[in-house]
């Protein structure tokens, strides 16, 4: 009972915080026009498109950018914790310096890297295949997210008590098998907050993107403030990060549920 | 394959380059993490007085920094706060200039971004304390200070330091990104290298390497501490 009214206060008052900044947002443009000015260029913000349709960049783009990194991310995430937990020394120990690197390397160098590391078109069997800037921002950000899922894999694995590995094997189950049928279904629920953890940081470091130069909603924000007056320039960095709230925050409170649902079973 | 060519590295002139956007890049590091570890550990305490208010002000900072990409944190910090106000006026030349520089901005934006971060590890730590210690303690008769001192500090410094260590790890990893704003530290000065000598592919790893190998070791530094710190027996070691 207590701490019920106690998280309703709290919440009263968060909800108070937020109402004032509305009602001074809502004053403010009775004064001036800034308002008026960001609200006709979120379209252009949100998809690169002042007609909002078809989509051509903006913050489409970052999301878009973050699902494809997510789920090459995924797969390389896979091998590599496969990789870090095999038996052979010589498969276990590359695979964790791998993730090492990865994982201790800042997603804005990996990304300048990968801009220069990669060519811009690929030859392949005679075909040229363009390799636009939108391509090495999603593998130079894929790559220390696989290293950082891969850890989460692992441990999940690992947290699983030992002695299951004995009995199945007592039971007659080859290694595959164990993965398969024991193991994995329960270190998947166990990864699953991580991963989505994992998912938005990654979207939360789209924004970095912006130095390869694709059309992302940073580089719309830096094109469209250059034109814009002084002054504006508080309402349209509102704009943007109450974007990247709208999208990130939800993402990271089913995190937290998903993880608070876990503590329950653990064994 | 790439026809790698390294020997810029041996010119005086691109090694200071490299050696100031170090240093550069260690004093926000330093500067950012201590302010982050003081910022996390007042929010900590003051949570854990469980006054609902300062709980709603709390959370709500928290949230807002660990939910927007640093480095649109950043870019604000360093571009709209001239605008509301904070600039002083030059004397000699009679402008209005900016209070804070890039490197002042980028250090009070990470500062903002790891204070959110480390409240999250310190206030993880505090409420893995099991209550039955804490009332184990006070029934043996510590005071409250005591109690803090000898019982909640040692347990919850301990439970959040694996938290922390990636909290100062990514607090390090950012740093990169005040290069944007023009911080002149290792990122901007390796951009100052490369179209001096226009062999990008060769200063980023060199760059890449040189990140690599101080995260690493931070990292090594803080999981040592952690296993020399931890209890036998108490937790994983």
């Amino acid at each position: 009972m207590i701490m019920e009214s106690y998280d309703n206060k709290k919440r009263a008052a968060q909800l108070a915080i937020i109402g004032i900044i509305a009602a001074w947002i809502v004053y403010d443009t009775r004064n001036s026009m800034l308002w008026g000015r960001v609200l006709s260029k979120v379209p252009l913000l949100l998809t690169g498109n002042v007609n909002l349709w078809p989509i051509q960049g903006g913050f489409a783009l970052n999301i878009f950018i973050s699902l494809v990194s997510i789920a090459i991310a995924s797969v390389l995430g896979v091998l590599l914790a496969m990789g870090m937990l095999a038996n052979a020394k010589s498969i276990s120990l590359p695979s964790f310096w791998i993730m090492n690197f990865f994982r201790n390397s800042p997603w804005l160098v990996v990304l300048f890297s990968m801009l220069y590391l990669l060519p811009f078109e690929i030859s392949f069997l005679g075909m040229r295949i363009a390799f636009p800037p939108a391509a090495k921002a999603i593998i130079g950000l894929s790559l220390p997210v696989a290293a950082n899922l891969a850890e989460v894999i692992r441990g999940a694995v690992q947290s699983i008590h030992g002695g299951q590995w004995e009995s199945a094997r007592a039971l007659g189950y080859g290694t595959l098998q164990i993965y398969r049928h024991v193991i994995l279904p329960q270190a998947i629920k166990r990864m699953i907050p991580g991963w989505v953890t994992l998912y938005a940081l990654l979207t939360l470091a789209t924004s970095v993107a912006t130095v390869t130069g694709v059309q992302d909603v940073i580089t719309i924000l830096r094109q469209s403030l250059a034109t814009e007056n002084e002054r504006a320039l508080l309402y349209f960095y509102f704009a943007v990060m109450l974007m990247f709230f709208a999208y990130c925050y939800p993402i990271a409170l089913l995190a937290r549920r998903l993880e608070r649902n876990l503590k329950g079973h653990a064994i | 394959m790439f026809d790698l060519d390294y020997s810029w590295l041996a010119n005086p002139i691109y090694q200071d380059w490299l050696l100031r956007g170090l240093r550069v890049t260690l004093q926000l590091f330093a500067i950012s993490t201590a302010f982050s570890v003081a910022i996390g550990l007042s929010c900590a305490t003051f949570l854990s007085f469980k006054v609902w208010w300062i709980d709603a002000v709390i959370e709500m900072f928290v949230e807002l920094f660990r939910n927007t990409p640093p480095l649109l944190q950043m870019m604000f910090f360093y571009f709209t706060l001239t605008q509301l106000g904070l600039t002083w006026t030059d004397s000699e030349a009679g402008l209005q200039r900016p209070m804070l520089s890039a490197f002042g901005a980028a250090s009070l934006s990470l500062s903002l971004f790891g204070g959110a971060l480390c409240t999250e590890a310190f206030r993880s730590g505090f409420e893995a304390i099991p209550r039955s210690t804490l009332e184990a303690a006070q029934a043996i008769g510590y005071s409250r200070w005591g109690l803090l001192r000898n019982v909640q500090a040692p347990i919850a410094g301990r439970v959040c330091l694996p938290m922390l260590t990636n909290v100062i790890t990514n607090l390090f990893k950012t740093t990169s990104q005040a290069s944007v704003i023009t911080v002149a530290e290792l990122m901007y000065y390796a951009g100052q290298i490369y179209n001096d000598t226009f062999r990008t592919l060769e200063v980023m790893t060199i760059v890449l390497m040189i990140y690599v190998v101080l995260v690493s070791l931070i990292a090594w530094g803080l999981v040592r501490l952690e296993r020399k710190l931890s209890y036998p027996g108490y937790g994983k070691a």
